[in-house]
This record gives C-alpha cells, sequence and structure tokens, in this order.
C-alpha cells in the first residue's frame, strides 16, 4: 500500500497529458502491476538472499538461543536396548533404499535444549567434539536435510560422556524425536560409558534399537555386526603438536604412561620395572608440580619429570591398561607417537575392529599373562615391530586423528553394512599408502590352466586387403584348437565381401563391422567372444604355421595372465637423451611383444576399452600407432608380471607386404615409437614393463631327437 | 488520447508477462534439483559462540577414571584371554589330545581322528595336551558322551561337531571352546568358538574335489543366478529378475527357469543363498562351483570367520531389498566378479574341500591365537596358497614367502644379499666384495666364479659370511628365470607322469617325452621356504617312505610344491645333459641321476597320490630357453653361449 501511495505521488511528474479520471484508473492499474513484479521479484530472489547472507543470519547463531523442550516428568522412556539387535531385524533398510551411488543418507536433528519439569536442564547442551562431529557429519557426502529420505538419524542430543547427562530424562529427550520410533535407524554416539561404582561398557541410556557407537565395547555388550566400536577422542590429538617419529628402536622398550591404576595392576608393573631396568619404564601422577602446569602434560618417575604425550615417542611399546573403563584415550596418544600399544583390557572390542587388523598394530595380551608380557613383547622380531610401529601411526592418521575422522569411519561402516557389494575392502582399510601404492593386486591371480577344449577365438582386423585377410583365414583355420574367428572390419567406406566369397573352415566365422577407423577396435571386447583366449592377428601374418600358433595357445594356457606374443621388443633407458627409447634389434632380453599375433586373456580387452589410464586410448587413435605398446604397458601394470615370447621368431615378415617390416626400420618409425613409450611412461606414472631373458619354446625344441616324435615340429623360422 | 490508452494497455500487458515470466522462473529454478553447494548451507549451523563450548570431557577425567580391580568371570561368558590358558602350550605349541570316543564310533569320526592323528598336532597323553579335544556324537544311536575325566569346567577343551548334534548338549559348555558346524550368531562367542562349514555326509578325508572354475571369467550366456533350494538343489534363473526367484512366492509363473534335477552343483555366476541354517549345506556346494555366493541376511556364523576375509568371496546382501541386490550384482563391474570368482576358488581348496582341511583350519586357528603376535597375518589367510601351507614360523614378514611379491610390491628390505658373479678373467673382485660388505644392509654374499680361472683360494675377511660357488653360465640362466617364478621349481632334468592304465595306478618315466611334469631337486632352483614346509607340514608318514627311497624325495619335493602352486615346474635347457648317457655334474653325495625309476619308486608315486588324497602334479609342454637360444645368430650376440654347445 505504501508503494502505491508513493507511485501515486509521482505520477503527475510522468504522464501530464492525462485525464483525472483515467488517470487514477491507469495509474492505479499500473502500480498494481508494478506491485506484483516487485513482490514476485522479492518471491524469486527470496531463497537467495537467505543463501547469501546466510553467514550471518541463520547459520550462525548462539547455542544459547535454541529452543527449549520442556520434558514432562510421565514422558515415555524408550526400552533399555535389545542385545540380540542385528542389521537384519532391528533396522530398517527400507529406508536407505536403492543408491546410484551406494551412499546412506543420513539426518541431523536441530539443536535443542531439554529441561524437566522443574525447568533444570537434562544435560549441557552440546559438548565441542559433539559440535564438532555433527559439523563433520553436515559437511560429508552423507548428510541430507531432508528427513524423509534420511536412512540414519543423528540426535543433536549429546551422549559422548555418560557423566554429564541424566540418564532417565535424556532418554525421554530421545523418545520425543520426531521419527524416534523405537529407535529404528538412530545412531547414537557415546565415547565414556557408564559410570561410578559399576561402570557398565555401553551406554546406560535406555535406547531401544538405536546403533550404538560407543567406545568402551566389551564382548558381552558389544552388538556384533550392530553396534560400532569407536575409539575415545583424546583432545591431545588437537592440543599438542607431535611431530611424526619413524620407526625403529627406541630408548625404552616398555613404557607404562597411564596415571590411575588399580594398585595391583601398579604392582605388576613395578616388578617388571625392578626386573628389567632401565628398559622398562611406568610412569605416574607428579605430585608437586608447581602451579600452572597442567597435570595432564606431564608424568613423573620417582623424582624424574616427563612431558606428556612427547615421551611416549622414546618407547617401543606402550601398555595400555583398562582401568574402570574399557576404552582409554591414551590408546590414541600411543598410536600418534608410534608406539606399540600393548593392550592388557581383556573381552575389550578394540575401535573399528570389524574392519581393522589390530594384529598388525598392536599386541593383545590377556591380563592374567601380565607378569610375562616383557617376554612375550621380546619373542617379536624387529622387522615386525617397525611394521606395527607404522601400522600403528597409519590407524593414528586414518581413524584416530579428529572427531572428523572418528565419525566418519563410523558412517562408513555402516554404510558398508547398507551397501555390501560395494563395501571397501581390507586392503583399503589397513594399508597404509605406502603399501597401497606399491602393492599390484593381479586381477587373474588363481593359479589355473584353462582346459585345452575351450579353445580360443581369433580376432583379425582388417581394413581392404581382402586377399591376404582371406589367406591368414585359411591358415588360423588349421590351428587345431581355434574355436571361432571374428574379423573386425574397419573400413567404414567398402562392405566386407559377400558370404559366398569368404573361406570355407571348420569354425564360425563372424563379421564386425566398426564405426570408425580406429587401431583400439581390434582390443574391444565383442560379445562374440565366448573363449578366454584371444589371439589377436593381423591380416597379413600369413607365415605363422600352424605348429606355432598351436604352441602358442599351449603356453597362454599355462601363463592366461600375461601377453603370449612372438616376435619380442625391448625398451631401454637412453641415458645421453634421459628417456626411453624402443629397441627392435636382437637383444637377449625382452619386455614386450608385439601384437600382430599375441594371445591374451580377453578381461584385457576390457581393461583395454574401459580402464585405460588418460588419454592414452585417444593418443593411439590419433596417431594410428602403438597399440601394441599400450596393450604391454597395460597388462604388465594391472598383472606386475612380463610377457612371454614364444619361438625364436624375430619378425612378421610376409612376402607380398614389406609394409610392416619396412616400416618398422624406418627411422621416423622408431622415433614414434621410442615416443610412445615415454608418453605412457608418464602417463602411468611408472615404467611397468619387466624385462626378461627368456623365451618358451617346446620342451623338444633342437633336441637331439626324433622330428617326427616331437608334438611341435614345425617351429623354427625366424 | 486514444493511442496513449493504447500504449497503457500494450504497457499492461507487457508488465503481466513480465509477471508471468517472473512466476515461472522460480519454479524452473525449484525444479532443478538442488545439488549440494559448498559450505552445505542448510546443514549444522556454525555456531558463533563454538569456540565456548566445553570438550566432552572435564580435565583429567579421561586420565583417571576410578581405577577397578581386575573383573571376575562373568558367567557362561567366555573370551579367549579369560578361558584358556596358554602356558600349557608354552614350549612345544599347540599339542591336542583326542578323547577315545567310548561307544562306536561313526566313518565320520574316524576320519577326524585320522587326520589329528597323522598331523604335526597330535600327542598320546593328556597331560602335555594344551588342547583337549572332544568329539561330540554324531550317531544317533551313538551314547551321548558323559563329562570327560580332564574336564575341568571345560578349560583348554574344544568340543568339536561337524554335523549337527542328535543329543541335546548333556554339560553346560562352560568355558570350552566349541566348534560346530554353522552356529547361530546368536550363542557365537566371537575370538572364542570356531564356525565350521557344515559338511555334506561324504565329504572325502583327503585331498578332495578341485574347485569347478575352469576358467577366471564367467562364460558368455551363464545363468548370471542360481538360487537354492530344498535338499542341496539348485534353480537356475536367467537375467530376468522380475520372476523374484528367491522367495517362493512367484516362482510358478514369468522367468526363463530350469530346473536340473540331477544337477548338485550351481552353473551361475552369482548363488542366492537364503539365511536358515539349513541352507548352509548350499554355501559349500557354491564355493566348489566357483558361484559367487550372496548369502541373503545369514542367520549363522560364516565358517572361519575368524580368519577368513568373506568379503572377498561371497556377498552377505539384506533379503529385504531383494531387487536392490538383484540391480547390484548386475551393475556389478567386471574386475570384482572375477576376483570374487577366484577367491571362492582358492577358499575352497584351501580350507573346505577334505576333512583334513577343514580340521587343520581349525587348529591353525587355535595355534595362530596362541601365537598372538606372531600368528599369520590376514594377507597369508586370504591369497593362495593359504595359511594350512604358508607358516608363519618361517617368517614374520609376507615378503619372505615366495608367494606374495606382487601383493607387497616392490618395496626394498631392510637387508639383502649380494650374488657377485666373476665372469671376465683377470683379478677377482676383491674391492667390490670389500665395499659391498662394508654396506649396514648386506646380509650374505654369494660370489658366482663364471671364469675359466680356477678361483682364487683366498678370500678378503669380511663381517657377513661369503660364499664362493664355483658355477657357469648354465646355472646363472636357470637362476634368472627362477627369479621370475620364484614360488615354482626350476631345473634342468625332468620326469613326466602318467597314468599307467594295465597296472591301474601312476607311473613316471625319465624317457624324453614332450611334456614332464616334475624337476629333479638335485639340480634345481627353489625357494628355501619348501624346506621349511617339507619338514614341519608334510605327515610323518610321508616323510618316512621318502627317507627310505631316495628317488621318493624328489617325487615328494614335486608333489608338495606343486600342490602349492597348483602349476607345473619350469624346465631350463642345460647343453651338455642333452646326451642321455652322459651323467650330469653333481655334487659329490648327490643323489645322482636316476634315468629310469625303480620298480619300486614307480610305487612310491602312488603311495604319495594316496598321501596327498589326489595327484597334484601338472604338466607343462614348454621349456624356457635364452632368447636368442640357437637362434642363426653369432655367438658372440648370445649371453649365454654355453648353452648353444650341443
Amino acid at each position: 500500500m505504501c508503494a502505491s501511495v508513493k507511485y501515486n505521488i509521482r505520477g503527475p511528474a510522468l504522464i501530464p497529458r492525462m485525464k483525472t479520471k483515467h488517470r487514477i484508473y491507469y495509474i492505479t492499474l499500473f502500480s498494481i502491476v508494478l506491485l506484483g513484479l516487485i513482490a514476485t521479484g522479492m518471491f524469486q530472489f527470496w531463497p537467495h538472499s537467505i543463501e547469501s547472507s546466510s553467514d550471518w543470519s541463520v547459520q550462525k547463531r548462539s547455542i544459547r538461543d535454541v529452543p527449549v523442550v520442556r520434558l514432562p516428568a510421565d514422558s515415555p522412556v524408550p526400552e533399555r536396548g535389545d542385545l540380540s539387535c542385528r542389521m537384519h531385524t532391528c533396522f530398517d533398510v527400507y529406508r536407505c533404499g536403492f543408491n546410484p551411488k551406494n551412499k546412506i543418507k543420513v539426518y541431523i536433528y536441530s539443536l535443542k535444549k531439554y529441561v524437566d519439569d522443574a525447568g533444570v536442564p537434562v544435560s549441557s547442551t552440546i559438548s565441542q567434539e559433539y559440535n564438532e562431529l555433527l559439523t563433520a557429519v553436515s559437511d560429508s557426502d552423507y548428510y541430507t536435510e531432508d528427513i524423509t529420505r534420511a536412512c540414519l538419524f543423528i540426535p543433536s542430543i549429546d551422549l559422548l560422556n555418560q557423566n554429564a547427562l541424566r540418564v532417565k530424562e535424556t532418554a525421554q529427550a530421545l523418545a520425543q524425536l520426531s521419527r524416534w520410533d523405537r529407535g529404528t535407524n538412530h545412531l547414537l554416539f557415546n565415547m565414556l560409558p557408564g559410570g561410578p561404582p559399576d561402570y557398565n561398557t555401553a551406554l546406560d541410556v535406555p535406547r531401544d534399537r538405536a546403533l550404538l557407537a560407543g567406545g568402551g565395547f566389551s564382548t558381552w555388550t558389544y552388538r556384533q555386526g550392530y553396534d560400532v566400536s569407536i575409539p575415545v577422542y583424546s583432545p591431545l590429538s588437537a592440543e599438542v603438536d607431535l611431530p611424526e617419529k619413524g620407526p625403529g628402536p627406541r630408548r625404552y622398550f616398555l613404557l607404562s604412561s597411564q596415571m590411575a591404576l588399580h594398585p595391583e595392576y601398579r604392582e605388576e608393573l613395578a616388578a617388571l620395572q625392578a626386573r628389567h631396568g632401565e628398559a622398562a619404564l611406568v610412569l605416574d601422577k607428579c605430585t608437586n608440580l608447581s602451579e600452572g602446569i597442567p597435570a595432564a602434560r606431564k608424568r613423573c618417575h620417582k623424582h624424574q619429570v616427563f612431558d606428556y604425550p612427547q615421551v611416549l615417542q622414546e618407547a617401543t611399546f606402550c601398555v595400555v591398561l583398562r582401568g574402570a573403563r574399557l576404552g582409554q584415550a591414551v590408546l590414541s596418544d600411543v598410536l600418534r607417537a608410534g608406539c606399540v600399544p600393548v593392550i592388557i583390557a581383556d573381552s575389550y572390542i578394540l575401535p573399528f575392529s570389524e574392519v581393522l587388523d589390530w594384529k598388525r598394530a598392536s599386541v593383545a595380551v590377556p591380563e592374567e599373562k601380565m607378569p610375562h608380557v616383557y617376554s612375550i613383547l621380546q619373542s617379536i622380531p624387529q622387522r615386525q615391530i617397525e611394521e606395527m610401529q607404522r601400522q600403528a601411526r597409519w590407524f593414528w592418521e586414518a581413524y584416530f586423528q579428529s572427531i572428523k575422522a572418528i565419525a566418519l569411519a563410523t558412517l562408513q561402516i555402516i554404510n558398508d553394512r547398507i551397501y555390501p557389494y560395494a563395501a571397501i575392502s581390507y586392503e583399503d582399510w589397513n594399508d597404509p599408502p605406502s603399501v597401497k601404492w606399491g602393492s599390484v593386486s593381479n586381477p587373474l591371480f588363481l593359479p589355473l590352466i584353462p582346459p585345452q577344449s575351450q579353445g580360443f577365438t581369433a580376432i583379425v582386423l582388417t581394413y581392404d586387403r581382402v586377399e591376404s585377410l582371406f589367406r591368414v583365414i585359411t591358415e588360423v583355420s588349421k590351428v587345431p584348437s581355434l574355436s571361432k574367428l571374428l574379423v573386425v572390419w574397419n573400413n567404414q567406406n567398402k562392405n566386407p565381401p559377400e558370404d559366398s566369397l569368404w573361406p570355407k573352415i571348420r569354425v564360425p566365422l563372424k563379421v564386425v563391422r566398426t564405426a570408425e577407423n580406429k587401431l583400439s577396435n581390434r582390443f574391444f571386447p565383442y560379445d562374440e567372444i565366448e573363449t578366454e583366449a584371444v589371439l589377436a592377428i593381423d591380416d597379413d601374418i600369413i607365415m605363422l604355421t600352424s605348429d606355432e600358433l598351436q604352441f602358442g595357445y599351449e603356453v597362454w594356457r599355462e601363463f592366461p595372465d600375461r601377453l603370449v606374443g612372438y616376435p619380442g621388443r625391448l625398451h631401454l633407458w637412453d641415458h645421453e637423451m634421459s628417456k626411453w627409447k624402443y629397441e627392435s634389434e636382437w637383444t637377449n632380453e625382452v619386455s614386450m611383444v608385439l601384437t600382430g599375433a599375441a594371445f591374451y586373456h580377453k578381461y584385457f580387452n576390457y581393461l583395454y576399452t574401459y580402464k585405460m589410464p588418460g588419454d592414452i586410448k585417444n593418443w593411439v587413435d590419433a596417431h594410428m600407432n602403438c597399440e601394441d605398446i599400450a596393450m604391454n604397458f597395460l597388462v604388465a601394470n594391472v598383472t606386475g608380471k612380463a610377457v612371454i615370447k614364444v619361438t625364436p621368431r624375430k619378425k612378421f615378415k610376409c612376402p607380398e607386404c614389406t609394409a610392416i617390416d619396412g616400416l618398422s626400420l624406418d627411422q621416423t618409425h622408431m622415433v614414434e615409437r621410442s615416443e610412445c613409450i615415454n608418453k605412457f611412461a608418464s602417463v602411468f606414472g611408472t615404467m611397468p614393463l619387466k624385462v626378461v631373458e627368456h623365451r618358451a619354446d617346446p620342451v623338444l625344441y633342437k633336441d637331439d631327437f626324433p622330428e617326427k616324435l616331437k608334438s611341435f615340429p614345425n617351429i623354427g623360422s625366424l | 488520447m486514444q493511442s496513449w490508452r493504447r500504449k497503457s494497455l500494450w504497457l499492461a500487458l507487457l508488465a503481466s508477462w513480465l509477471l508471468v515470466l517472473l512466476e515461472v522462473f522460480p519454479l524452473l529454478h525449484l525444479a532443478v534439483p538442488t545439488r549440494p553447494r559448498a559450505g552445505a548451507p542448510q546443514g549444522w549451523p556454525r555456531w558463533l559462540d563454538a569456540e565456548l563450548l566445553q570438550s566432552f570431557a572435564r580435565p583429567g577425567e579421561l586420565l583417571e577414571d576410578g581405577p577397578q580391580p581386575p573383573q571376575a568371570l562373568r558367567g557362561g561368558s567366555c573370551n579367549w584371554g579369560a578361558c584358556f590358558d596358554t602356558s600349557k602350550c608354552r614350549g612345544g605349541g599347540l599339542k591336542v589330545f583326542v578323547y577315545p570316543a567310548a561307544g562306536p564310533v561313526s566313518e565320520t569320526h574316524r576320519r577326524i581322528l585320522a587326520s589329528i592323528e597323522g598331523s604335526r598336532y597330535h600327542t598320546l597323553s593328556a597331560a602335555e595336551a594344551c588342547l583337549l579335544l572332544l568329539l561330540s556324537p554324531d550317531t544317533p544311536t551313538g551314547e551321548c558322551d558323559p563329562v570327560p575325566p580332564q574336564w575341568d569346567g571345560g578349560r583348554n577343551h574344544l568340543v568339536l561337531s561337524l554335523h549337527p548334534a542328535p543329543c541335546p548338549r548333556t554339560f553346560q559348555r562352560g568355558q570350552a571352546m566349541v566348534a560346530e558346524a554353522s552356529p547361530t550368531v546368536d550363542t557365537f562367542r566371537p575370538g572364542f568358538d570356531v564356525a565350521l562349514p557344515l559338511l555334506p555326509e561324504a565329504h572325502p578325508l583327503r585331498g578332495g574335489a578341485p574347485g569347478q572354475l575352469r576358467q577366471h571369467s564367467p562364460r558368455p550366456g551363464v545363468a548370471l543366478l542360481a538360487l537354492a533350494e530344498d535338499r542341496g538343489r539348485w534353480h537356475m534363473a536367467g537375467t530376468d529378475f522380475s520372476a523374484c526367484p528367491w522367495d517362493g512366492r512367484c516362482e510358478q509363473d514369468r522367468g526363463p527357469k530350469q530346473t536340473h534335477p540331477g544337477a548338485t552343483l550351481p552353473n551361475a555366476t552369482f548363488c542366492l543363498i537364503p539365511g536358515r541354517s539349513p541352507d548352509a549345506l548350499h554355501f559349500l556346494q557354491a564355493l566348489q562351483a566357483g558361484c559367487i555366493p550372496v548369502l541373503l541376511s545369514p542367520r549363522w556364523e560364516l565358517p572361519f570367520s575368524e580368519v577368513i576375509d568373506w568379503t572377498k568371496a561371497a556377498i552377505v546382501a539384506d533379503e529385504r531389498l531383494p531387487l536392490q541386490v538383484l540391480t547390484a550384482l548386475q551393475e556389478m563391474p567386471l574386475t570384482r566378479v572375477l576376483a570374487l570368482r577366484q577367491q571362492t576358488q582358492f577358499l575352497w581348496d584351501a580350507y573346505f574341500s577334505s576333512v583334513e582341511k577343514v580340521i587343520h583350519t581349525t587348529l591353525e586357528i587355535i595355534q595362530d591365537r596362541i601365537f598372538g603376535a606372531s600368528a599369520h597375518p590376514s594377507l597369508l589367510w586370504n591369497s593362495p596358497p593359504g595359511a594350512i601351507l604358508a607358516l608363519p614360523t618361517f617368517s614374520p614378514s609376507p615378503s619372505d614367502f615366495p608367494f606374495y611379491h606382487l601383493q607387497q610390491g616392490s618395496r626394498p628390505l631392510g637387508r639383502f644379499s649380494a650374488l657377485i658373479w666373476v665372469g671376465a678373467p683377470g683379478q677377482p673382485p676383491l674391492k667390490l666384495i670389500q665395499a659391498v660388505a662394508g654396506s649396514q644392509h648386506c646380509a650374505q654374499i654369494l660370489v658366482l666364479w663364471s671364469s675359466e680361472k680356477p678361483s682364487p683360494t683366498r678370500w678378503p675377511k669380511t663381517a657377513v659370511p661369503l660364499t664362493v660357488i664355483d658355477g657357469h653360465r648354465k646355472v646363472d640362466f636357470a637362476f634368472v628365470v627362477w627369479q621370475s617364478f620364484p614360488e615354482r621349481m626350476v631345473g634342468f632334468l625332468t620326469w613326466s607322469h602318467f597314468w599307467d592304465e594295465a597296472r591301474g595306478g601312476w607311473g613316471y618315466t625319465a624317457k624324453r617325452t614332450n611334456e614332464f611334469s616334475m624337476v629333479l631337486t638335485s639340480a634345481a632352483f627353489y625357494h628355501r621356504y619348501y624346506h621349511t614346509l617339507f619338514t614341519h607340514s608334510l605327515p610323518k608318514a610321508l616323510r618316512t617312505l621318502a627317507d627310505e627311497a631316495p628317488t621318493c624325495v624328489d617325487v615328494l619335493m614335486n608333489f608338495l610344491v606343486a600342490s602349492v602352486t597348483k602349476l607345473p615346474p619350469i624346465k631350463v635347457p642345460y647343453g651338455m645333459w642333452h646326451q642321455e648317457a652322459r651323467p650330469p655334474p653333481l655334487e659329490p653325495g648327490g643323489p645322482g641321476l636316476r634315468q629310469e625309476p625303480q620298480p619300486a619308486a614307480q610305487n612310491c608315486i602312488n603311495q604319495m597320490a594316496a598321501g596327498f588324497g589326489h595327484m597334484p602334479l601338472v604338466s607343462s609342454r614348454l621349456r624356457l630357453d635364452p632368447v636368442l637360444f640357437k637362434d642363426p645368430v653369432s655367438v658372440l650376440r648370445k649371453k649365454y653361449r654355453s648353452l648353444e654347445k650341443p
């Protein structure tokens, strides 16, 4: 209304020639339109204005301003918690549903302040760590704002420390959450469970079916495959700057740094120290510290004062004894120092034990074996100790370092249960990056010799040399183990010859026409390939004998995970030019085979087409060269193994086509091939090719033995 | 006036159009799905006073949580630390005593007893044993055993039942570990009990049938799914999942399906197995068939779950989301399918194919618990050849074994052995030897003396052991080849085995044929680990056999390596041995060349095959030669010239 008045006043100046009656009419109309415009404009920009100003208006609110919820004394309390809960009984997977990314959606309830009838708060509203945890979840890919699409719910009620809350009232607060539904799909985080005097090993707050991510579970409270055991976060992780110390022997062999130990344990430790002197160090609380020095950062032995956690870096093994609670924050400090934790806490479920292999990073000693702990540790070889030190540090970096790391690992574990077919592997969880980088997992690792009866599929790549192609087909069809012949017709401008013109052979012959003349078409995983073994062969390779090809197939059966070819080639390091060089001379070594005729597993076709790193495939198609080198790189990289060269053959020569060998000798060709090797090595980031000094020949090759008794007599020309 | 009126009308129209447009755009804007924006605008708020928040624990609360005395045992529940007394196992390692059966024993019992008695764990005295094994009776007629004499609350006892016990537990299991087939998850005590596979009645004692997988990748056109049905049968389903064939509700209608009444092993890529306990039998069938088990919310603990990483071989999915599971199976990347398939076969072959393997795996798991830190690492359990064949006592580090070089990557070891080859005539490289010996990482030096001149009698004193080997380039080549195949045997002289129809048994010959399956150990390269394995893992009976007939040692070694690698040995040329009459230059005291095995030796191969339960030897048709071997090029170009001599 204000706006229209304003425009009314301005009206006359804008439209001077108007009659008053009409003027009022039109001006009103106009102002309504304008008003509408402004309103729509505001409507349109409204959400944006929230976003852009979110930093100050909505997002950054004060915790003191959160809404207060009053809990009536008689509001419902959840059931205690069902020990028999498993994912398939207590968890509602339907909420998670199908998800192309295989990621669960997590919703976080908004923060409230709960008070009882008398207005007394149920707990402190939120701790620094729980705020960090919820922030990490909210920033992650798991987070959703939409409560209806969520699969997992995280209450904003802070349960990290049971001592900081009122058990019954907190349970009532949980029960009134909008989607509580007996706690189904709710995830609660707790690090310090139980309280005096009996210190339960799981959170005492009744929680019905809710999942519990708890620190300090024992075998009796932990629901295998349902709950998640998490570390007790050590605030020192963020407070203290502790540079990494590499593995190796350290000053103290065994160290105990915990302050509140039961006298019985302390006696045992003192006995250990008495027996082993300098090598064992048992620290305790400092009694006479001057004011202002935080007690948490100092430890004492007699009158000697040590800095904590720095002192942990001086020890090879560090004792982590259970106190009233099984989960101890000291574990985190110990791991960080690269000290191997010696866990003395029977029945303790170690953090993330569902996925982490603690045997690699720690030593568990039964409580009753405490007197023998020293000799148990001494029996561990130094190499293994160093491995454990490295592993301990890696566990801290990946899963203990921050609240965020703890929260994300917990969600990942739950995610892997719900989408098991996309779960990350043991190696992903446990191998430090240095190991992951260096290790090769051969995709065809099972030692297996495929039956001869399976045979192989020959794939002939051709453009237009029909006559030569037909000769190749006729020759290859003589090989006993051939089971199918596939011709890849790479010429889009010309049709393949009519059916009647093709040679009549004993096995099925299929012609595949391609959409584009690309070298990569040779390595496409055609549906027509039914055998595992593939023989890639050029349309001008006619001099390979049937014996040679059959023998090549036999060799492939013994090495099904390798490239098996005839002429071998080598890569060399050119010291002058500081780069790789392609070598086709007759050397004593080979590192590649030409794919003008080579056997390999059809899986490598799939890899070549879909998993070739970088732009190698495009490079090959653009340069119309080096597809064989690319294949050699790919197979060697994925299997970590060398090629097998069979028979003495050194080159493919054929009478009527000098092109290939003529080209091979050509200097520019050599330069181009060298360039390929350098290019591929840079894309792979390493030189995967392996050099070997052997080739495969038939057992009796060139032996003084009657030729007619040999299995493959017709082998030998170069 | 009129024109002005028209103008203003147009203006109004225009304005209303604008209005409409402006109304539509926000709607369009809303229709576009909101992608996650940086900083998650609607997420958890960034509190203004976050800095003022208190830590979850009061200062000092984390460090002092009130000391507590060591806890007493809770009734019934047990874990390894509390309920097993490892002090009894000190020194001798795991020694197992088996209670003699009270009444008549079944065939399965006899087999179990035989396999334990033949193992390295067995002891006859209950007093020196650290594990007392009680076989729970499995015959309906058998008496349910009374509490055994040394029971002691079940401490250090293992109650083993391969088949579900017909009689109810007559005594509390107490502190005894229970190894039973497919235990329910509710009663299973992780880390204490052992979950066994549910074995069929006729499971072989030794050896066992090999896995059915003949090729790495699934054959095209093979059924994607097989569904476990009653009585060990399988129901094949095609690629049409709409028939939802696993829950029986829509079985009668759509979907391409053929039931193979006689077929016992499924021929499909994935095998759907419902979660009820009786279906556990299907699990082993699927493993053997190389059909990836897809377990729908199993209520039973997977066999040997303590050590076997089943996520590498099977998929545990939720039975409530069948369509999602099926979609995931269909879309599973080929790489994963390949890996899962191969792992099923490896696991079947390593741990499940015979009763003996199941028993040995059980004992190996318990031994690992006793070993603690020096137990098998997970890698040894979960990659070929498996934990029974990879002894952790050999080395704590997987890279010392011949099997894990690939997985371990090419990480440099802390120490190396220097192999110095001396070929050119002239002074021995004394300076080089001293320089190498000075390195802190050098463990030993091997000098391979290949020069024409005799090797000097005096060598420099070094801090590390120095060994001089008089060798030739022929040996060099074999060694270089072995480096490429560290898990296999690389040798010069070969034998081949064959099935003798006439005698109905195995035979072997030294005659030169087009293939071979054994190499003579008198001149062969192989990993030193096989010595450890030979000494510690072979049954006593087989080793006694080998001690009696020296030829049998070769056969036994070849059997052992072949059963580990499942691959043939490798033959390399040795110029001088081409004439059969010429004896090979062997070190004195060696077994010598045995051209034609004696008849007694022929018998040895059959006894070995019986001892292994199957014929592990694999034939090869190739020989590895130097790249330029016998090529018509100048000899000077060739690295291994001595091999060229006829």
